[in-house]
């Protein structure tokens, strides 16, 4: 796998600016130089950190799915049970599924706070920037995940998040044990279920024997398509 | 026996890994480890009798994890259990000299200002363990696995505070050789050396190959005795399982090479079992023992970084400091802590390795205003603080919530400062200023001055301070009173140099006091102090001449390799007398303003141009009074602005910079009409509700009601509904904007409201956040919705306007 610090330096800076609102129009000149230059703190500040599991998944047809911990791992058990129609249809005919979470550290947080005392334009562009950096970056764990379930003949689905559709946000407590995240990568959960640093994912991806039609993701597959100013064109 | 009298005079060994053992017994994922002293004691029990057997001198108690977190109802039960089946062990095993390790291992929850958890209640989870523990007779405090120096400080000071006990501290480092925070081996031990613990050392996280190069400098810089405790190799996922294959043979020869680099306590983390320590002692133990010995190194440091006092002078950021500053003074009544913070950013945008924070005024509660300001400072700027106060409560609070080890200004030879200082410097750690006066008063020669000097090291041996932890401060007086004054200085700076062996500060600038054009006097003082010896300048590093005295001074003397730092920072600049040399707040200003050419203000304002708005205000103000011009250029432009942004042409960023710049110009207007500045519309309260920490939101909004003529009190994010109506009340406020971004957290939005309305319902509230639309507004019962910061400031027009 490629080291983290390489892989967010390729953040689309056209993704940055659709974060930041620009819909259709292209920033001018100044400001994709100043996007540019958040972008190189970013990488400077951040510490790409991902760390992911390979587990056991049943689900019942009332949608109920339970993650368990596979026969072969040292520990054994039930990681988590959930009753959620959204991520019942995007794990469809798995019988495993991945646990991943990823961070870029603690860096990107902190230049946001700097800039809101210094720098409003920059609190912005930073958050904007920090939020398409962590998706890059869980791109690449995601390609990981999908070369390493391709040599066992799996197919991965898109990756889905606590908080999305019906997922309740309160899983973030089961990935935080079944991931170990607080040890390995440096990132907790407050008592509302938030995770710090902020620029932090955690997400399912199922694998399954077939390869199956995606079912809508992103933009398209979210509650709030229609009237989100930052959907993707 | 105490653990003291062998720690450090000979080979010890530690146990090795408790949960990777526990899960192969058959503990579940998701099962707690600690319930088993309880529900499993034999297999806790035959674990602890297996290391014993094996010879580990120090034992861990099962309790890694026990906290009140994780044990609301029976953690005393489970810490006493512990420590009991380690005694229980010990006897079975006949080996009542090894000693029983009380297990602390991190909260599981992120300390502030990253996560949710206070230091104070931090210390108080930690202290809890280490009473019931010490009660129950461990012999010692292990804690370890710790991936934020912060957690360990508080863990630290819970342990010394509840017990008398040994203390140790491992911290588990990447393969970089950093923390998950940022630290370093060096910015670690500097803190944990200063706290005072017993040893220290690297557990977990990595295997002992990987470890060589963090075990090597650890044995550079560490003064106490270091321990060492690797995984069973690097952990290695197959099919999904967690794997850890180095075996005893392999394992117990890589300790043989880190024993060899100057250890003094090694043991085993995760996937090692006691065949992992039967044979790391059978090595080990044959290899000589060599004894820590003091480093002498002068570290203060922040949560990521060390600054080494000695090879290099280094600028300490003199900003933070209401002296003779009346808009700092104000800042300090208002609360205004941005403007504090704005102070120290700026320094080290401009080059301090360190910062000064002096927040005293006669009339604020200086220890409460200074643990605001460090907290603060220490979420934003990574540069090491130095705690600068008269106050000793103020010291305390400033020093024991500091995240790494500070320096602290200062000390005198007087006895009831020494009495008052050097307590907190044993207790927390720290690099001590010590100034050369005393009851006596100055010492109008260098000779008195190193007489005073000798005794503040004296009285520093005495509380346990070392001496490396201690510098002089020469005193810079004024020359304009006595002409001598610099040469006495000059001289003690040598002399203790010389004499002492020791480090020395100057408050730089005092030298010129009275003169006029103090700079030139000040740059040439500079460079002389640093020619005799000077270690620490504290100065204003936005003074363009000092830094060149600064930057010349280490290109000079071969202190900036390849003069790198010299050319980074003069390569293709002026010799502009007047320039100044600040990074531009907006990166692409500089090009933008070349290419505009003579423009208007207003013109300067729609392009987000906060210096050249300045200027441009201040050259409008020499032939406009300055109600024309607020009504005629700036008002337009922003309102300019403001329409782009709501018809789509123009977008958040350039908004934010729009108003940045509008709010330069108006401070300048603030400062010419000599304080009557611009009318305020109203007040309005700020907040992101109970349980949200995104706050950028509320942030932008802030920043456009301000320059829309709105006195903002911003109460910050994660703020508790009494909080916010208990302030609207207080203050008479008749608007609150609320913002939330999660849908979880709205929740506390609806429960805001609902107390406002019962207590204030007079007062208006407008809400606003990711996840916000007008009917969850219309459900929770705010009286508007706005989607935007634009959208905010119309409504507060609509309510205050009208």
């Amino acid at each position: 796998m490629r080291e983290g610090k390489d892989v967010i330096r390729e953040t689309d800076s056209r993704e940055v600016a659709r974060y930041l609102g620009y819909h259709k129009v292209k920033p001018d000149p100044a400001m994709e130089e100043e996007i540019a230059l958040c972008l190189e703190d970013l990488c400077r500040a951040a510490e790409p950190r991902a760390v992911w599991r390979r587990c056991a998944l049943e689900q019942k047809e009332d949608g109920l799915l339970t993650v368990k911990a596979l026969p072969e791992d040292p520990s054994s058990g039930i990681l988590m049970e959930t009753a959620s129609r959204s991520l019942s249809r995007n794990l469809r005919g798995c019988s495993l599924v991945c646990l991943m979470a990823a961070t870029l550290g603690p860096g990107p947080d902190l230049l946001v706070r700097r800039a809101q005392i210094l720098n409003a334009g920059r609190m912005v562009i930073y958050q904007a920037a920090g939020a398409a950096m962590i998706e890059t970056w869980c791109d690449e764990i995601n390609e990981e995940i999908r070369r390493e379930a391709q040599a066992a003949g799996l197919f991965c689905r898109p990756r889905f998040s606590p908080g999305y559709g019906d997922l309740p946000l309160s899983l973030q407590r089961n990935f935080m044990s079944a991931l170990q995240m607080k040890k390995e990568i440096g990132v907790g959960l407050t008592d509302s279920l938030l995770m710090t640093p902020t620029k932090s994912v955690t997400a399912f991806i199922g694998l399954g024997q077939e390869k199956t039609a995606c079912p809508r993701e992103g933009c398209e597959g979210c509650s709030q398509a229609g009237s989100c100013s930052f959907a993707r064109s | 026996m105490n653990l003291r009298d062998r720690l450090g005079k000979e080979w010890l060994f530690c146990d090795g890994g408790m949960g990777t053992i526990l899960q192969a017994r058959g503990l579940a994922g998701g099962e707690l480890p600690e319930t088993w002293n309880i529900k499993r004691p034999g297999d806790i029990l035959d674990l602890h009798c297996a290391y014993l057997e094996a010879g580990a001198d120090i034992f861990n108690t099962n309790t890694f994890g026990a906290n009140a977190l994780k044990y609301p109802d029976n953690l005393e039960e489970i810490v006493r259990a512990a420590v009991r089946l380690a005694k229980e062990a010990r006897k079975r095993t006949h080996r009542e000299d090894a000693f029983i390790a009380l297990d602390i291992g991190p909260t599981g929850k992120l300390l502030e200002p990253m996560g949710d958890l206070a230091f104070e209640k931090a210390v108080a989870l930690f202290g809890e363990v280490v009473r019931y523990g010490a009660d129950e007779g461990a012999d010692l405090v292990l804690i370890e696995t710790m991936s934020d120096g912060y957690e360990a400080k508080a863990a630290v000071l819970a342990a010394k505070e509840n017990c008398s006990l040994p203390v140790l501290v491992t911290t588990i480092y990447d393969s970089r050789g950093k923390l998950l925070t940022g630290g370093t081996v060096d910015s670690t031990v500097a803190m944990l050396e200063g706290l005072r613990v017993d040893g220290l050392g690297v557990n977990c996280g990595l295997g002992p190959e990987q470890m060589l190069p963090i075990v090597r400098r650890l044995t550079e810089v560490a003064s106490v005795p270091i321990i060492v405790n690797p995984n069973a190799g690097l952990p290695r996922t197959e099919n999904g399982k967690t794997l850890y294959d180095v075996g005893p043979e392999e394992f117990s020869s890589w300790m043989e090479q880190i024993a060899s680099l100057g250890i003094h306590v090694a043991g085993g983390c995760c996937g090692t079992t006691p065949d992992h320590i039967r044979r790391t002692i059978e090595k080990v133990s044959k290899l000589p023992f060599r004894p820590p010995y003091p480093k002498k190194r002068t570290v203060v440091t922040s949560f990521s970084q060390a600054v080494e006092i000695g090879p290099k002078p280094v600028v300490i950021g003199e900003r933070i400091n209401p002296t003779g500053k009346k808009k700092f003074k104000e800042a300090l009544r208002s609360r205004d802590i941005e403007y504090i913070l704005s102070e120290g950013l700026r320094q080290e945008d401009a080059g301090a390795h360190i910062l000064d924070v002096n927040v005293g005024l006669p009339e604020i509660d200086e220890p409460e205003i200074m643990e605001t300001v460090v907290k603060r400072l220490q979420s934003v700027t990574a540069l090491p603080l130095q705690i600068d106060t008269s106050d000793p409560a103020a010291l305390e609070r400033g020093m024991r919530l500091y995240n790494g080890k500070p320096m602290v200004n200062s000390v005198n030879g007087k006895r009831e400062s020494i009495e008052a200082v050097m307590p907190l410097v044993a207790k927390y750690g720290g690099v001590l200023v010590g100034l050369a006066l005393d009851e006596g008063g100055i010492p109008d020669t260098a000779e008195g001055r190193l007489k005073v000097a000798r005794k503040i090291y004296a009285a520093a041996e005495e509380y346990g301070i070392p001496a490396e932890d201690i510098v002089i401060d020469g005193l810079a007086m004024t020359i304009s009173s006595d002409s001598r004054s610099a040469r006495v200085t000059l001289e003690t700076l040598r002399r203790v140099r010389d004499e002492l062996g020791g480090h020395t500060i100057l408050g730089v600038s005092n030298i010129s006091f009275g003169l006029p054009r103090r700079e030139i006097v000040n740059a040439h003082f500079l460079t002389m102090a640093m020619t005799a010896g000077l270690s620490c300048a504290i100065i204003n590093p936005g003074n363009e001449a000092m830094m060149q005295s600064y930057r010349a001074f280490l290109a000079l003397q071969d202190l900036d390799e390849n003069c790198m730092g010299y050319i980074a920072a003069y390569a293709g600049t002026a010799p502009a007398p007047d320039a100044v040399s600040a990074r531009p707040q907006g990166a692409a200003e500089g090009q933008k303003a070349a290419a505009a050419g003579p423009m208007r203000l207003g013109e300067s304002i729609e392009r987000g141009m906060t210096e050249r708005a300045a200027a441009l205000t201040r050259e409008g103000l020499l032939t406009k009074d300055p109600m024309t011009l607020i009504n005629e250029e700036l008002i337009p432009a922003l309102d300019r602005v403001g329409q782009g942004f709501e018809k789509g042409t123009l977008f958040l960023p350039q908004l934010l910079m729009s108003a940045e710049a509008a709010k330069a110009a108006f401070e300048v207007v603030k400062e010419q009409m000599a304080g009557t500045g611009r009318k305020i519309k109203g007040r309005i309260i700020l907040a992101t509700v109970k349980g949200d920490i995104h706050d950028i939101g509320k942030n932008i909004v802030k920043v456009m009601l301000e320059n829309y003529g709105y006195d903002i009190l911003d109460l910050g994010k994660d703020v508790a509904p009494e909080t916010i109506v208990d302030t609207a009340i207080r203050e008479n406020i008749r608007l609150v904007g609320l913002s939330a971004l999660m849908t979880t957290t709205v929740v506390s939005m609806e429960e805001t409201i609902k107390l406002l309305r019962e207590k204030k319902p007079d007062t208006l509230v407008v809400v606003g956040g990711a996840v916000m639309t007008q009917e969850y507004a219309d459900a929770i019962g705010a009286d508007c919705y706005a989607k935007d910061a634009m959208a905010t400031v119309r409504y507060a027009d609509s309510i205050f306007d009208a």
